[in-house]
């Protein structure tokens, strides 16, 4: 028979020297994150190509697609694109107006912020962390701490960037809050993830806040992270406990996060806003320039 | 000597490639919390055949590999890889001789302790919550281990591995 570990060292060697590697891991995990950036960016074609047999199915599915089905699904569309555009002949007429309104008032102007449409690659494979892997990466100018959105609302920000490949911390992470207002009466709390998917809880809450079941709460712009009026969740449940300090809320976010697959990158334009302040600051001088004539 | 030639070190390295992507695979919903520790069983089955070849370290690498990838604090399964395998290349002669039913027990045992190590250390490093939910990959890893088992010796014996 071959004379085992003839050569090299012990496997209690080896064992000390992996469990000596690995706390030193542990512990310079902060540290190492540049090297784990770069090694992500290495291994990102494995991501890829882990995704590849979904996305083979996909494809099969697409092209089996059948006449009737896709008929009726460009039925569908039309439709939606009717009611939208009918939607959007109103928004149009309703931001024109608000435009004026916030003209009037001195107030800076909203934006259009610069989008893109990102896939999502993989899922959180980790019951410990909620995220996504969506696929860009630097190389199309994404950053950390990005906000995401999808169709219905806010889906998390960009927590780790590689060349390729980025990842997104949803906001049922229990490590996410978000600063959000409720739309009936401008109310901030923050709503944090509790761990599970459909789940929001808003914590802090005194008693005596008018908050009730239903209520929509968007993004409050605070903080600087998302910008504002993002729809991102909906109050589903309030829990009056007298033993307790404070209410406890629970909200079901608007985003199906269980199901996402298409998200939006959003840049809340740094130049857009700088651009405000500067027509702020320019009707304040106006304002200067009149108040002597008047 | 041309024993101490390593032989069919691609296929290893190939099949270790393999259980990565398995890892990383999306699956439904309703599917993940079972989704077996292919790397893990792979990782298994080699440092049982080959133990002077593929073990404690080749874990770490793995380990600190697939926690790049899944975005986890780094070197948690880099340390619960190297203790489950370090358990695995002790008791690899008893390993073989034994009878399918008691090897299925002792691997899953093993990955109950891989498991617990990575709840663990998450629980130092981040708050985490232990539910049962956790265990679960355990049992459908036991229930491949066998098929796992069966398909890399046919490409040991086929590839003459070494």
């Amino acid at each position: 028979m071959q004379p085992i570990f003839a050569r090299g060292v012990s496997v209690q060697f080896r064992l000390t020297l992996a469990v000596l590697l690995s706390v030193a891991l542990l512990f310079a995990n902060k540290k190492l994150e540049p090297v784990r950036e770069s090694l992500a960016s290495l291994l990102s074609p494995v991501q890829y190509l882990a995704t590849a047999p979904g996305e083979l199915f996909d494809w099969g599915a697409e092209n089996l697609a059948s006449l009737s089905m896709l008929k009726k699904q460009n039925q569908e569309l039309l439709r939606q694109q009717l009611m939208m555009s009918e939607r959007l002949q109103r928004f149009e007429h309703l931001r024109q107006e608000n435009e004026r309104l916030r003209a009037l008032l001195g107030s800076p102007l909203h934006m259009d912020a610069r989008k893109m449409v990102a896939e999502v690659i993989e899922v959180a494979s980790d019951p410990f962390h909620q995220y996504v892997v969506i696929n860009h990466g630097s190389n199309n100018g994404v950053f950390v701490g990005q906000p995401v959105v999808d169709a219905q609302g806010v889906v998390g920000q960009v927590v780790e960037v590689n060349a390729l490949t980025s990842r997104v911390l949803l906001i049922s992470d229990p490590k996410q809050g978000i600063p959000v207002r409720i739309t009936r009466n401008d109310v901030r709390v923050i709503a944090n993830g509790n761990g599970e998917l459909d789940q929001l809880d808003l914590r802090y809450v005194a008693k005596s806040t008018d908050i009730k079941v239903g209520d929509l709460l968007v993004t409050s712009g605070l903080g600087n992270r998302f910008p504002e009026g993002y729809p991102v969740a909906r109050v589903i449940n309030i829990n009056r406990d007298d033993g307790q300090n404070y209410l406890k809320v629970t909200a079901q976010p608007m985003a199906a996060l269980d199901r996402i697959r298409y998200l939006l990158l959003i840049w809340p334009e740094q130049q857009a806003s700088e651009k405000a302040a500067v027509t702020e600051d320019a009707t304040k001088v106006n304002d200067k320039q009149e108040e002597p004539k008047s | 000597m041309t024993m101490d030639h390593a032989h069919g070190r691609l296929i290893v390295w190939f099949s270790l490639l393999v259980g990565l992507l398995f890892e990383l695979m999306p699956v439904p919903d309703i599917v993940l919390p079972f989704r077996p520790d292919w790397l893990l069983l792979i990782l298994i089955y080699w440092s049982m055949a080959l133990p002077h070849r593929y073990n404690i370290l080749t874990a770490f690498v793995m380990g600190t590999l697939l926690d790049v990838l899944l975005g986890a604090h780094l070197g948690i399964r880099s340390l619960a890889y190297s203790l489950a395998i370090y358990l695995i290349v002790l008791n690899f002669q008893r390993l073989r001789t034994y009878s399918f039913l008691q090897q299925t027990v002792l691997v899953g045992i093993v990955l109950c302790i891989y498991h617990l190590i990575v709840f663990w250390l998450q629980f130092l490093l981040e708050h985490a919550t232990f539910s049962a939910e956790l265990l679960w990959p355990t049992v459908s890893s036991m229930i491949l281990w066998r098929w796992v088992f069966w398909v890399l010796r046919r490409i040991r014996r086929r590839y003459k591995v070494r």
